[in-house]
């Protein structure tokens, strides 16, 4: 069956300095999987993340996106940034607007919708992980998991082909985490492609259609949720997921 | 609606700029009719503060002139002289009120057509410009208090250990030096800031001409002068105790105005004086000083106020609006075409030029620069308001442009990633998430800038904008009442500066938005819930 890739990288690398984060990274994601990369911290995840929106750029090597190298100077940065949605660790809500604007002001400048339609959509998207009473509360007056909520309502409500997702519950207590995991399992399902840096174990086996492994700046080791959690063949990715379920 | 609000401080910028705008045309044509009447108006420059050479008043009274520029006029031995000067030219005659220093720029820049100012030939002066033959002969004296122990000196000796001044750039702040033993205090701006040292005993007395001397004793009871002309007095050739009217080198007027000068004789020339003396502005005191002041130059002081408030409003928003633009500029991220980035360092180096040299230099300086320095060395003749106006905005943009960099750099990082992720190009994230942010963050440091340029803009009296402070000199000039009319002048800019911080604090609570929300709640939620059997 012929493969439909949503993103193929190829020889990726990116140094900061003479530091080197990733050493030459290959890897192909499919249209419509939910991919975890997992690893231990400064492994290179997400800075992997960061260079697949172009927040950091890749010091060489190629990444395709429906067949487009997106490293191209000539590539339109703009349009592939507004179908590609990224979620962040600390949410990064916009301080000065409201949860409702925050859905909106991306809509309207960024995809020119006029603003009565961006408004409907946006309360759709607020409604629909939870927020429909709180479109009025500026960010200061929410907590992280709201927060959270209203951050992933503002990625939907663009309409996006993927969403990248970095550590987006690592900066919750833990009682919030699994609202947002649970919004996260019914986005699954709905056949986006997702590409989620978490530290959930569980989760990660329970929703992920790909693992990826990372360690030291390389891809260690991949495959099905079932392959990596069930029976890791590298000894790092062994050691690794050991010290997850020693915790668990 | 939220997006109407969110607008709202985009189009408040905008009407600023465009009453700016507004602002800056109707100057703009008050000057270019000033333009078309300067062919014909023989324009002299004076300080209209040196009584009895010249002084203002505030109506035409005595055959009084216009001062250019105002609804104020100028009398006095020169006004006269100044008169059958120009009804011999056959021009309309006008005053332009300037500074003692701003004198000779005005004149070699064009700004005026001749200086008749008590002004006396010296070889210095007589490099940049041409005098006419004297018109007026004076004697040196000291000005004193009538109860200090020089009341009764006679020669320089009797001036041992005496603590004297004169008025900066002066042959009489010169003749200090002849006396041996006598204190040398530094050089004091004007006669008003002379007489007020008197007054307060921090000096002992003043060099000055005879005229000065007739004015004291008129004004100030408690002063007395020594004349120091004869014997045992000051030593100078006779050209220093004349006065002369400056031209511009080989200026054809010369022959005629001297023609003019020849038909003025020492015996009119005295009477001429002894009228100025009489019709010089007297202190009408009768009852409360401050009312006095008021009742008296209500109407300056306001048009003071007035010029103030215009300079240091259209100098913030100005300046405001020239930072935004600034900070925007600057925090572009590096482009990934080498063309582009080539241009943007030029831009931002042209930028920092900007900002370094107008923070650099204190904004007297900038003002003489730009509007004496301007008109002589391009010919470019703006009015005083125009040139004051533009000054204070470019100054106070240079001090904005980095107050709002530090507003934008203080702002958390994630914003901009959040904003670049969702493909919002560099504009729109200034425009809609880090600007509204940046400027919430800096408006206590614009409010102080708004506070320094209320305070600061006092320095543009140097190209003679009439503003607070100099409408201040100019009425304690009149009145000799120097305590009483710089505490009322102190007095109102604390309430203008007060009164700004205020509003200020209040636009600070207005943009943090209320403190609570409503939640967004359906009419089931609303509904007042019924008691039973009430």
């Amino acid at each position: 069956m012929e493969k439909d890739n949503i993103l193929t990288i190829q020889h990726l690398k990116k140094s900061f300095g003479q530091h080197e984060v990733l050493k030459d990274i290959d890897l192909q994601v499919q249209r419509g999987e939910v991919m975890t990369i997992i690893g231990s911290s400064g492994s290179g995840k997400s800075t992997l993340l960061r260079c697949l929106n172009l927040l950091d750029d890749a010091t060489a090597g190629e990444i395709l996106y429906n067949g487009q190298n997106i490293l191209d100077p000539n590539f339109n940065r703009i349009q592939y940034r507004a179908k590609v949605g990224m979620v962040f660790q600390q949410f990064n809500l916009f301080n000065n607007l409201n949860a409702l604007e925050n859905c909106v002001v991306a809509q309207t400048t960024v995809l020119k919708k006029n603003p009565a339609e961006a408004e409907k959509n946006a309360l759709a998207q607020l409604e629909k992980v939870g927020m429909g009473p709180y479109v009025k509360a500026k960010p200061a007056q929410l907590s992280g998991g709201q927060k959270q909520r209203v951050a992933i309502a503002r990625t939907l409500a663009m309409s996006p082909d993927m969403i990248l997702f970095d550590e987006p519950t690592s900066a919750l207590d833990p009682e919030m985490v699994d609202g947002i995991l649970d919004i996260m399992k019914d986005l699954a399902h709905t056949g986006l492609t997702m590409i989620l840096v978490t530290h959930e174990m569980g989760f990660a086996r329970d929703i992920s259609d790909h693992v990826v492994f990372m360690d030291q700046g390389v891809i260690a080791e991949q495959g099905s949720a079932e392959q990596i959690f069930s029976s890791p063949k590298n000894p790092r990715t062994q050691e690794f997921l050991q010290r997850y379920l020693k915790r668990l | 609606m939220y997006l109407k609000q969110k607008r709202s401080w985009l189009s408040i910028i905008g009407l600023l700029f465009a009453v700016f705008v507004i602002a800056a045309g109707t100057f703009h044509s008050s000057q270019a009719q000033a333009a078309k009447k300067s062919k014909k108006v023989f324009l002299v420059g004076m300080e209209a503060n040196y009584p009895p050479f010249n002084w203002t008043q505030q109506d035409a009274s005595n055959g009084a002139v216009p001062i250019q520029g105002s609804n104020l006029y100028a009398n006095g031995y020169d006004v006269q002289v100044s008169k059958r000067i120009a009804k011999r030219l056959g021009r309309p005659v006008e005053v332009a009120k300037t500074e003692w220093d701003g004198l000779l720029p005005a004149l070699t820049s064009g700004k005026i057509d001749a200086i008749i100012a008590g002004m006396t030939p010296t070889p210095e002066r007589e490099k940049t410009i041409d005098f006419t033959r004297a018109y007026y002969n004076s004697k040196q004296i000291i000005v004193v208090n009538k109860n200090s122990k020089y009341a009764k000196a006679k020669t320089l000796k009797d001036f041992k250990g005496a603590k004297l001044t004169g008025q900066l750039s002066t042959v009489q702040y010169d003749l200090i030096k002849q006396i041996k033993g006598a204190i040398r205090e530094p050089a004091m701006r004007d006669f008003s800031s002379m007489r007020v040292a008197l007054q307060s005993n921090t000096i002992d007395g003043y060099v000055a001409e005879l005229p000065e001397g007739y004015s004291m004793a008129v004004a100030d009871p408690n002063a007395t002068y020594i004349n120091l002309s004869g014997k045992g007095g000051f030593v100078l050739d006779k050209t220093e105790s004349q006065e002369a009217i400056g031209l511009r080198k080989n200026d054809p007027n010369k022959a005629t105005i001297n023609s003019v000068l020849s038909k003025l004789p020492n015996s009119e020339q005295s009477r001429l004086m002894q009228q100025a003396v009489k019709e010089q502005p007297q202190t009408s005191s009768q009852g409360n000083w401050f009312i006095d002041i008021w009742q008296q130059y209500g109407g300056m002081l306001l048009r003071g106020i007035g010029m103030t408030l215009l300079l240091a409003i259209v100098g913030t928003a100005v300046g405001f609006i020239i930072g935004l633009l600034i900070g925007i500029v600057r925090t572009i991220p590096a482009p990934k075409k080498r063309l582009q980035r080539y241009l943007i360092n030029f831009v931002n180096w042209l930028l920092s030029v900007y900002i370094e040299v107008f923070r650099g230099t204190p904004m007297i300086v900038q003002a003489a620069v730009f509007y004496y320095g301007a008109a002589q060395a391009f010919g470019i003749n703006l009015d005083r308001t125009t040139s004051a106006l533009i000054i204070v905005s470019i100054n106070t943009g240079a001090y904005l442009a980095e107050i709002i960099r530090g507003g934008i750099i203080s702002i958390d990082q994630g914003q901009f990633e959040a904003a670049t992720a969702l493909g919002m190009t560099h504009f729109q994230q200034m425009n809609k998430i880090v600007l509204p942010q940046a400027v919430r963050n800096s408006i206590p440091a614009v409010t102080n800038e708004f506070i320094v340029n209320i305070k600061d803009t006092s320095v543009l009296s140097i190209i003679s904008v009439s503003e607070l402070f100099f409408t201040g000199s100019t009425i304690a000039g009149q009145n000799f009442q120097f305590f009483h009319t710089y505490l009322t002048i102190s007095l109102i800019y604390l309430i203008m500066t007060f009164t700004i911080t205020r509003i200020f604090r209040l636009i600070e609570k207005k943009l943090n938005g209320p403190k609570n929300y409503d939640l967004m709640t359906n009419d089931f939620q609303i509904a007042t819930p019924k008691i039973a059997g009430k």
